[in-house]
């Protein structure tokens, strides 16, 4: 068997076979990724990952429109492939977009298929921004409930979060691709610390032990810093960072492991970060690992936050890890008004079609707002949101290294599915395939 | 004329959309008496990528065939194709249960039913299933087994599958401009049952269909389809090596390669240059022509290469006696012929609907092969199952040795 776990990467509906294939691109070796949705046309923009089209009969790759009691038709209809795709896996991230149909009507059946499969499930969910609509929000909210019912847990990163971070006028696609770049490093972040050999390992089992069947609401934070202070740098970066909420989660945190990785890192230096970390949240169960395998100079920190949800309380093994009462009023608030669903409940949700309008769906969670920050902290996130621009940059040269066939550009088969015939890709020029010289 | 029938064959094509109608009268001779075409601006590699820009297109070409025709088309042929489309072959088995041993009606039924039970991946579905040749106790070539005696029947069919939904988008489209899909057949069997006629089949032969974006074959020998395919692979990768090995814009790429293109490399060209400052946008630029024919030919004789290993492996380039057939666009790139007869070292010669009559522009242009030949298919079919008019399903399918002698 192999020494490092199996971990799969499955993108559901547009926003997660997006992600994923961005992911499949930089993921360290040895994670396969997977794309399913039930519309083609995101399919066919595919040339990473291994693509599934939910729902062959219905709806026959045309996308739900939004219904996500068709997805999850579609997903039941398909479990026997699904489970093939989860099948011996140790970790599956379940990447997707909530709001829509795919994405909200699928991640929770794949979610608990992959639970019976005996994996640890991470679910990764984007919710809209609040400009999208209150029926969207309250679909977001209803699917992402459903997922942290059967998943060990589940990051959330609200889309509105990430606008709030720069000017009023900041476009909408600014804020998704800073979004989506959170989304990313927090995925790769964990992916390294669990597949990187280390001076202080952090292991699948620590992080099987922070979430297994806890079914908590959490958060990654993945930050890089470079330079003399590159330690009180990325940790300042990192309290600054949305996700944080201003050091809220951390103080709200029940388990916090934290990863740090770096070139010649120093025992002064993991002691900045976890004293930093420790004093922000003085009653989480911290675990820390340490790598030196790092690019160039920088510092990364990777810490995985978890909010042990009230669902975990029905589990005996969990009691040690109640939420200390003050939790419960997290910004996210959640767990409360459905604790009243069974852990198969969601199962029930694809009969209750047609009129029937879900019974929680009402609640929309309040959007951190600006306001609510304490100022000197939005003005550092002010900061941070400016600075992305040469981060980006950089990150799309690793890209580049690392792809260096993708020389010419895919023209007029952007949008096509590729012709690969016996691993050649037959859209690539073929005189430039054969090496052939104009001259 | 009351015992002529309407045949419309519909080819969604990456670069065109065209639609031709057919008149066939009860002795089977088939009359094109309309086309209509549309630039196709929705499809790469022979699917609908963009279903409001292809139904647009669809909408226009039907528009333009019936005002030609003078018909109003309420149901069509459609051509299917794609690189999920393919091809393999499939025995079918029945012992002969009967006392004495006589074939049956029945039994042949059953041996048929048989050879459809194929394994194939649940997200495939069934395109045809085309009979080949009985074997009656072992016997080979047998054409007709009812009343003949045997213990054990077997029957050789050619099956064509495709991806389940990427079938239906295309059906779908149809449906949503309110007509009905009569039958779908893949491009490759359409466009051979075309510009084949019963001698080459007889003898066997290999037609390629070069298109826009699929390079689609069939071979036939003893008179029967034997082997399909389909490359995703066709003139849109010609202009888009183009494009980027000259450096120019693709929909100029295009047109350079129409005007100056060739299948083979002309010593002569290699100090040749070409002038695009009639191009407005590209003042004082030259192109190589040396350049053009090397990116060219190294493109199409790739493809054809592919296409000879596969025939290769499957052991038929013996079995082509009466060589190969080019139709679709890319038969009209110059030198094309010569390319392929050294590719495949066989006598080549350019596809004509030689057994259709009608509309004289359809017959002579190599490109409306699919369309000219789902009519064909369509009066096969008719010809087994006589429509009935209103009870249409939407999709009428039989099972019959229709496509062959
Ligand atoms: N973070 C992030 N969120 C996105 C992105 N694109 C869309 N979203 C959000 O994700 C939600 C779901 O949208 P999709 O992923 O397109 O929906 P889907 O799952 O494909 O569902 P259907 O198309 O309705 O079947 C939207 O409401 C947006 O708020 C993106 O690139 N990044
Ligand atoms: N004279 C020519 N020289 C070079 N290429 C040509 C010429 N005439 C047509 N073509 C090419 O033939 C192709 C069009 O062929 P055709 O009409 O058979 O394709 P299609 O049926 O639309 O596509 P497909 O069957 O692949 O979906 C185009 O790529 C076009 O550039
Ligand atoms: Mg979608
Ligand atoms: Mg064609």
């Amino acid at each position: 068997m192999d020494v490092n776990p199996a971990i799969r990467l499955i993108g559901l509906g547009e926003t997660g076979v997006k992600l994923v294939e961005t992911l499949a691109v930089i993921a360290p070796e040895g994670v396969v990724a997977h794309s399913l949705d039930t519309d083609n046309r995101s399919l066919y923009r595919c040339h990473q990952s291994r693509t599934f089209l939910l729902g062959q009969a219905i709806p026959c790759g045309l996308g739900t429109g939004g219904d996500s009691a068709l997805a999850r038709a579609a997903v039941e209809s398909d479990s026997d492939e699904l489970a093939g795709i989860v099948d011996q896996a140790d970790l599956v991230f379940i990447v997707a977009g909530m709001g829509g149909g795919t994405g909200t009507g699928a991640a929770p059946f794949l979610a608990n298929l992959a639970k019976q499969a005996g994996a640890l499930v991470v679910g990764v969910a984007a919710t809209p921004f609040d400009c999208e609509g209150i029926q969207r929000c309250n679909q977001a909210t209803g699917g992402l409930r459903d997922l942290k019912q059967v998943a060990d847990a589940v990051f959330h990163f609200p889309n509105q979060d990430f606008i709030q971070l720069g000017d009023a006028d900041i476009g909408l696609n600014q804020a998704l691709e800073i979004a989506n770049r959170h989304l990313c490093e927090s995925v790769l972040g964990v992916s390294r610390m669990l597949l990187e050999p280390g001076i202080l390992n952090v292991s699948f089992a620590d992080l099987e032990s922070l979430v297994r069947n806890r079914h908590s609401l959490g958060a990654v934070v993945h930050v890089e810093a470079t330079g003399d202070d590159r330690t009180d740098d990325a940790v300042k970066k990192m309290l600054s960072h949305p996700a944080v909420r201003g050091g809220e989660m951390l103080k709200e945190a029940n388990s916090l492991l934290v990863h740090i990785s770096g070139a010649e890192l120093t025992m002064a230096e993991m002691d900045t970060v976890t004293s930093a970390i420790g004093g922000c949240a003085p009653t989480a169960r911290l675990v820390v690992g340490a790598s030196e395998r790092a690019s160039g100079e920088a510092i990364q920190l990777t810490i995985v936050i978890a909010h042990t949800g009230t669902l975990a309380e029905m589990g005996d093994d969990t009691s040690s890890l109640k939420p200390d009462p003050a939790g419960k009023v997290s910004g996210l608030g959640f767990s409360d008004p459905y604790t009243a669903f069974s852990a198969d409940s969601y199962l029930d949700l694809g009969t209750e079609t047609g009129n029937s309008k879900r019974a929680g769906f009402a609640y929309t969670p309040p959007a951190p707002t600006a306001d609510a920050l304490p100022p000197e902290c939005r003005e550092d996130l002010i900061r941070e949101a400016a600075s992305e621009e040469p981060n980006r940059v950089k990150r799309r040269k690793i890209v580049q290294e690392m792809l260096p066939l993708e020389i010419v550009s895919k023209g007029r088969f952007e949008n096509s599915e590729p012709t690969i015939h016996k691993g050649e890709d037959l859209d690539q020029p073929t005189y430039i395939r054969r090496g052939a010289i104009l001259n | 004329m009351s015992d002529s029938q309407i045949i419309v064959g519909l080819e969604i094509g990456t670069s065109k959309v065209c639609v031709a109608v057919g008149e066939v009268s009860g002795s089977q001779a088939v009359n094109i008496i309309g086309l209509g075409q549309a630039k196709s601006r929705g499809v790469r590699k022979g699917e609908v990528i963009d279903v409001a820009l292809a139904e647009e297109d669809v909408r226009n070409a039907i528009v333009e065939a019936e005002q030609v025709a003078d018909v109003e088309i309420r149901s069509l042929y459609l051509g299917v194709t794609g690189s999920h489309v393919r091809g393999f072959n499939n025995t079918g088995v029945h012992p002969v249960v009967s006392a004495d041993r006589e074939i049956t009606g029945d039994d042949i039924q059953d041996v048929i039913k048989n050879s459809k039970a194929i394994n194939l991946p649940t997200d495939h579905s069934v395109v045809h299933v085309i009979r080949q040749h009985f074997r009656v106790d072992g016997q080979d070539g047998v054409l007709n087994p009812e009343g003949m005696l045997g213990a054990k029947i077997e029957v050789d069919v050619h099956v064509v599958s495709g991806r389940y939904n990427r079938l239906q988008n295309p059906i779908r489209l149809v449906n949503g401009l309110h007509m009905e899909v009569d039958d779908i057949a893949s491009s490759a069997l359409a466009s051979s049952l075309a510009v084949l006629g019963t001698e080459q089949k007889e003898l066997g032969t290999l037609v390629i269909d070069l298109g826009a974006g699929v390079t689609e074959y069939a071979v036939y020998s003893a008179g029967v389809i034997n082997h399909t395919g389909a490359l995703a692979v066709g003139g849109d990768h010609v202009s888009n090596d183009l494009a980027y090995g000259l450096k120019v814009p693709l929909a100029r790429a295009e047109q350079i390669k129409i005007d100056h293109g060739s299948a083979l490399i002309d010593p002569e060209a290699r100090d040749l240059t070409i002038d695009l400052s009639d191009d407005s946008l590209i003042p004082g630029r030259q192109v190589n022509l040396g350049h053009l024919q090397k990116i060219m030919s190294m493109r199409l004789q790739e493809t054809l290469e592919l296409i000879a290993k596969d025939i290769g492996q499957a052991g038929l380039i013996e079995y082509l006696r009466a060589g190969v057939v080019l139709c679709g666009g890319g038969a009209r790139i110059p030198n094309i012929t010569k390319l392929a007869r050294d590719v495949f070292n066989l006598p080549v010669a350019i596809g004509r609907s030689s057994t259709v009559s009608g509309v004289k522009n359809a017959l002579d242009e190599p490109e409306f092969a699919t369309p000219v030949g789902l009519i064909k298919f369509g009066a096969f079919q008719a010809q087994a199952a006589p429509r009935r008019a209103g009870f249409g399903r939407v999709i009428r399918r039989q099972v019959a040795a229709l496509f062959g002698r």
